[in-house]
């Protein structure tokens, strides 16, 4: 009409643009667009490019009449005819268009009809999509970004026009998005001000799910895009975002998901912040998918104070984030990432202990759930496991290390806290870490033990100050089980019982690899003694019997060479002694444990040697045990009502297993019979000798393998010498200084000891010197008089021992006489 | 030649607790109805009115926010680019008085430091109920150098006066800017960006 209407004696004044223009719209509104002028227009357009911003002034003008006279009508023609337009001009001059198109999209969206809006939102994501190659100095997407994130808030009455409108404004932030992400020139998208509108429009969207159901397919547009919900395409424009984000957006970009999640409390029901970092960290470029695990633990040392429901769920998304993302793509601050897990950790044991999230204030404002910080903590523990099973084997190791060097040592400062309370967070946070440590080694599957486990961490693990509490120490058991475990074989022992054939076991066996050995040379005699000594606790219980026979089983599939089957036998043949010998005084309970303990584990190394002789002499044990004693077999200790009653200190010798007899038949293989002779003696070290558990029962066992080891002359020695200060000071001069009538006898020990590894040699010095200080420990307390004439290495040592200073002393002492 | 339809486009955005009649107060001014049964806001409302003032067209862009706290960190995003904030209470209601300090650390957190702010008492209809005395607000306006007015959306009482009010005073402080800034900027309405803000540069 209006075209029509000035198409009289001035119109042929009117610029040659602006008829072209008027000439596009038809009489009637109803009819649409005059197509062959549309032709006309964009031929002119291409042709004269120098044009376009007129063209494109002219039409918006027309349009913001129309829009402001509400003929639709035209408004739909008016852009249909602008977006002809924009296809058509790929060239450099779209620039100059550009304004005036962005001025009509704007036009329709502040209009307060949804079709106009939509209509504006479509013409927009056309726009979108078109590359452009020349970057603009001056457009401002401010008000579409702000636009488009309130459409996405829409709450129009009707539903189905709620979701168009939603859509629209997701599609437009979509379009946003797209034009300016890669336009260095843009205001950046990136920018704060523009992602708190973008993404928590985004999340808003993602989280309502309930319309999309109920929503029947527009009348309009049935495209194929028009009938997804605006979940899906929110999550798909989340992704496209997130996918797009360099190392410098990530943060602005996740930010706003965090408080998002924080402000409508998402964080308890959790599933929707899990779904949220999933659809993140599968949508970000993997290199920076660390940044997110960052923010997030960043998140949580933020939220400290908060609940645990919500730290709770802020550690289990991360705990799901750190699943996805690729083992190469962890940065360098993975031990910071630890450290905050672990640092949380302690903080919830010490809310849950003292009850208040502040020590000082002791205010009821937060009354803590212990339930609830229980689960926050087991959460924690998981996500240290889930977190650590995504780095590489030397990231783990390093991990393994930190949370070892985290774990409190009760002897260091047991003078400085005495306190119950102190006790129980000490113990608390030692077991809450060796759990965490528990999830690290599951699952770490280490090609080379040496690296894996270096002596940094080994040395602490096996210390005995983790070894009185019974649970803490089967919680190393297993943490050790899993580490030497490397083919899955560990469940296969996880019952004691007597295995007729191990063939039913299907045991993945590798051969023990020169890395291997190399690593059981330099630990065996550690792990040797662990499993000694942690068999001779009274606090045992079934799981520990379990995990000790799991951890011989194993090391004897992963590790052992001859020479490592021979010590093994030896320390469960010195096992049995602990039994039977039964300084400790150990329960009935427990020496039958140890008994039926070596049974199982005898009968399993006799079956994986594949000596019929070894073999045969287990099974007749086994069979007289079975008649005559089945007590101290695992089918009768190892039950939920072990009948145990039974006298277990006067044995007949046949139910017993003999070490001479089983030199006998493995020196017959081939086997090092005169390293199976000598019984096990554990190795000593400087902490036992510090620490209060070794018994002078103990001692005086040692000092009988000490002195019997030392003569090859057995039976001439009595086995129980008494000792004197003479005795004593002999053994001092003879470690010390040479001694002229022994020197033949030296020279045969000095053979011997060439055969023996290092670590025994030394365990055996060092139990002598042991045995001397505790002797002479004694001897002080009883004399109150020193002795008159002390060997020099003494004199310095023992005015200390008088005030019993014990600690210089006696670290002192060994490192002289042993080494 | 200039194509746009207004001389100067000011972008206001309305805050305050939930429930004091936000939502209303826009409904009022820019449709002229009163919905009595209006749901709480979903994140950010907007609506466009352009008024005639000393024969100047000039565009309100309204942003209306939800009052809600879970929609805090997007509201407060639309604050920055606000030419003029309208915090708004409930006389009725002393709780949505004494928020009134909160929200204004969060304007001075989150908005232009050159932001117009007004403080608005709504539902002076329910004067019987009233909580909050005139006075009171109006030295509390005063403490913190903010316009203030009462308003009721229901009664349309104070409703056009409010935002014609803040069109002049954003008129004149554009005015003092564009003074201010020397000629060279370019005069209102003939903006090179669509946007917002470009007559008069705050920025």
């Amino acid at each position: 009409m209006p075209g029509a209407g000035i198409c009289g004696c001035c119109g042929a004044l009117r610029p040659r643009y602006k008829r072209l223009v008027d000439n596009i719209f038809p009489v009637d509104s109803e009819d649409g667009l005059v197509k062959a002028n549309m032709e006309k227009l964009t031929f002119y357009a291409l042709s004269a490019p120098e044009k376009l911003d007129r063209i494109g002034a002219y039409l918006s003008e027309r349009l913001s009449r129309d829009v402001a006279r509400h003929r639709y009508g035209y408004v739909c023609i008016a852009m249909e005819a602008l977006d002809q337009l924009l296809m058509a001009c790929h060239s450099q001059s779209i620039n100059l268009f550009v304004e005036s198109f962005l001025k009509m999209v704007a036009k329709l969206l502040e209009s307060e009809k949804p079709d106009l809006q939509i209509l504006g939102t479509n013409s927009f994501v056309k726009f979108a999509n078109i590359e452009e190659d020349t970057p603009s100095y001056h457009r401002s997407y401010d008000f579409f970004v702000s636009r488009f994130s309130e459409m996405c808030h829409s709450s129009h009455d009707d539903p189905e026009i709620r979701t168009r409108i939603r859509m629209a404004g997701i599609r437009g932030l979509q379009g946003v998005v797209r034009k300016t992400v890669n336009d260095e020139l843009q205001a950046n998208i990136w920018e704060p001000q523009h992602m708190d509108k973008i993404v928590p429009s985004l999340l808003y969207n993602l989280q309502h799910t309930e319309e999309a159901e109920s929503r029947s397919p527009s009348p309009l547009q049935t495209t194929e895009k028009e009938k997804e919900s605006p979940t899906e395409l929110a999550e798909r424009c989340l992704r496209e975002l997130l996918g797009r984000a360099a190392y410098g957006n990530v943060k602005n970009a996740i930010k706003p998901v965090l408080i998002h999640l924080d402000n409508h409390s998402l964080w308890e029901p959790k599933i929707f912040a899990i779904i949220c970092f999933k659809i993140i960290m599968y949508s970000i470029q993997p290199q920076h998918s660390h940044l997110v695990i960052q923010q997030l633990i960043g998140h949580l040392d933020a939220n400290s104070k908060s609940a645990a429901v919500v730290r709770a769920g802020i550690v289990e998304v991360v705990s799901e984030a750190a699943g996805i993302a690729a083992s190469g793509s962890i940065g360098p601050t993975v031990l910071e990432v630890f450290n905050t897990l672990l640092k949380q950790l302690q903080l919830s044991i010490d809310y849950e202990l003292t009850g208040s999230y502040d020590s000082k204030i002791n205010i009821g404002t937060k009354i803590i759930k212990e339930q609830e910080e229980r689960m926050f903590q087991e959460a924690v523990i998981k996500t240290i496991g889930s977190f650590a099973n995504s780095l590489p084997t030397y990231n783990k190791t390093e991990v393994m290390l930190f949370i070892m060097s985290k774990v409190p040592h009760p002897t260091l400062q047991h003078n400085l806290e005495t306190g119950r309370l102190r006790d129980i967070r000490k113990r608390l946070i030692q077991m809450m870490l060796l759990k965490s440590l528990l999830q690290v080694t599951i699952g770490f599957q280490c090609r080379n033990m040496l690296t894996a486990l270096p002596t940094s961490f080994l040395d602490p693990l096996l210390s005995a100050a983790l070894m009185e509490d019974a649970e803490i120490r089967l919680f190393i058991l297993e943490i050790l089980l899993s580490l030497i475990d490397r083919h899955g074989n560990r469940h296969k022992f996880s019952t004691i019982r007597l295995i007729d054939d191990i063939s039913v076991l299907n045991l993945k066996v590798d051969k023990c690899s020169r890395e291997d050995t190399l690593f059981m040379k330099k630990h065996s005699q550690q792990l040797y003694r662990h499993i000694y000594l942690s068999c001779n606790e009274p606090t045992n219980i079934h799981p520990h019997y379990e995990a000790l026979y799991g951890m011989l089983a194993t090391i004897s599939i992963e590790l052992a060479n001859e020479e490592v089957v021979v010590d093994l036998i030896r320390l469960v043949l010195a096992v049995q002694d602990l039994a039977l010998n039964n300084e400790d005084n150990l329960s009935v309970y427990n020496r039958c444990a140890l008994y039926a303990l070596s049974a199982a584990y005898l009968n399993l190394i006799s079956q994986l040697t594949t000596l019929p002789a070894f073999c045969q002499h287990i099974n007749e044990v086994i069979e007289v045990r079975q008649k005559k004693a089945s007590y101290l077999l695992p089918e009768e200790v190892f039950v939920e009502k072990p009948r145990v009653s039974k006298d277990v200190d006067n044995l007949e010798m046949e139910v017993v297993f003999l070490q001479s007899k089983i030199s006998e038949v493995l020196g017959g293989s081939g086997y090092n019979s005169d390293r199976l002779n000598t019984p096990y003696v554990p190795q000593l070290t400087d902490e036992d000798r510090l620490s209060k558990r070794k018994s002078i029962g103990d001692t005086i066992s040692l000092q009988i393998e000490v002195e019997s080891r030392n003569s090859p002359e057995r039976e001439e020695r009595a086995p129980a010498e008494e000792i004197t200060f003479e005795t004593l000071k002999k053994a001092i001069v003879d470690s010390v200084a040479v001694e002229e009538q022994e020197r033949e006898r030296r020279r045969q020990v000095v053979e011997k000891f060439q055969k023996a590894p290092f670590e025994e040699i030394a365990a055996h010095c060092g139990a002598r010197a042991t045995l001397l200080q505790s002797k002479l420990n004694q001897i002080f307390e009883i004399t109150i008089r020193p002795p008159p004439s002390p060997s020099g290495t003494i004199t310095a040592a023992y005015g200390q021992t008088q005030h019993h200073s014990i600690p210089v002393y006696e670290m002192k002492f060994p490192d002289l006489c042993v080494y | 030649m200039s194509m746009e339809d207004y001389d100067f486009l000011f972008k206001i955005v309305l805050i305050g607790n939930a429930g004091v009649g936000k939502t209303c107060l826009v409904r009022r001014f820019t449709q002229g109805l009163f919905p009595p049964g209006q749901g709480a806001t979903i994140g950010v409302d907007f609506m466009i009115k352009t008024v005639e003032i000393k024969g100047e067209k000039v565009k309100l862009q309204i942003w209306d926010t939800a009052g809600q706290e879970r929609f805090r960190s997007i509201t407060q995003s639309y604050y920055r680019s606000a030419n003029a904030l309208i915090l708004t209470y409930d006389i009725s209601c002393e709780e949505s008085f004494r928020c009134l300090p909160e929200w204004l650390r969060e304007i001075e957190q989150y908005a232009n430091s050159k932001v117009i702010t007004v403080l608005v008492g709504n539902k002076i209809d329910l004067a019987e109920k009233r909580e909050v005395s005139q006075q009171r607000a109006e030295e509390f306006a005063e403490t913190q150098n903010m316009y203030y007015l009462e308003t009721s959306a229901k009664e349309s009482d104070n409703v056009e006066k409010l935002f014609l009010d803040l069109a002049r005073r954003l008129i004149s402080e554009a005015r003092q800017n564009t003074l201010a800034n020397s000629a060279a900027s370019p005069l209102p309405g003939e903006g090179k960006s669509i946007g917002y803000l470009n007559c008069c540069n705050f920025n």
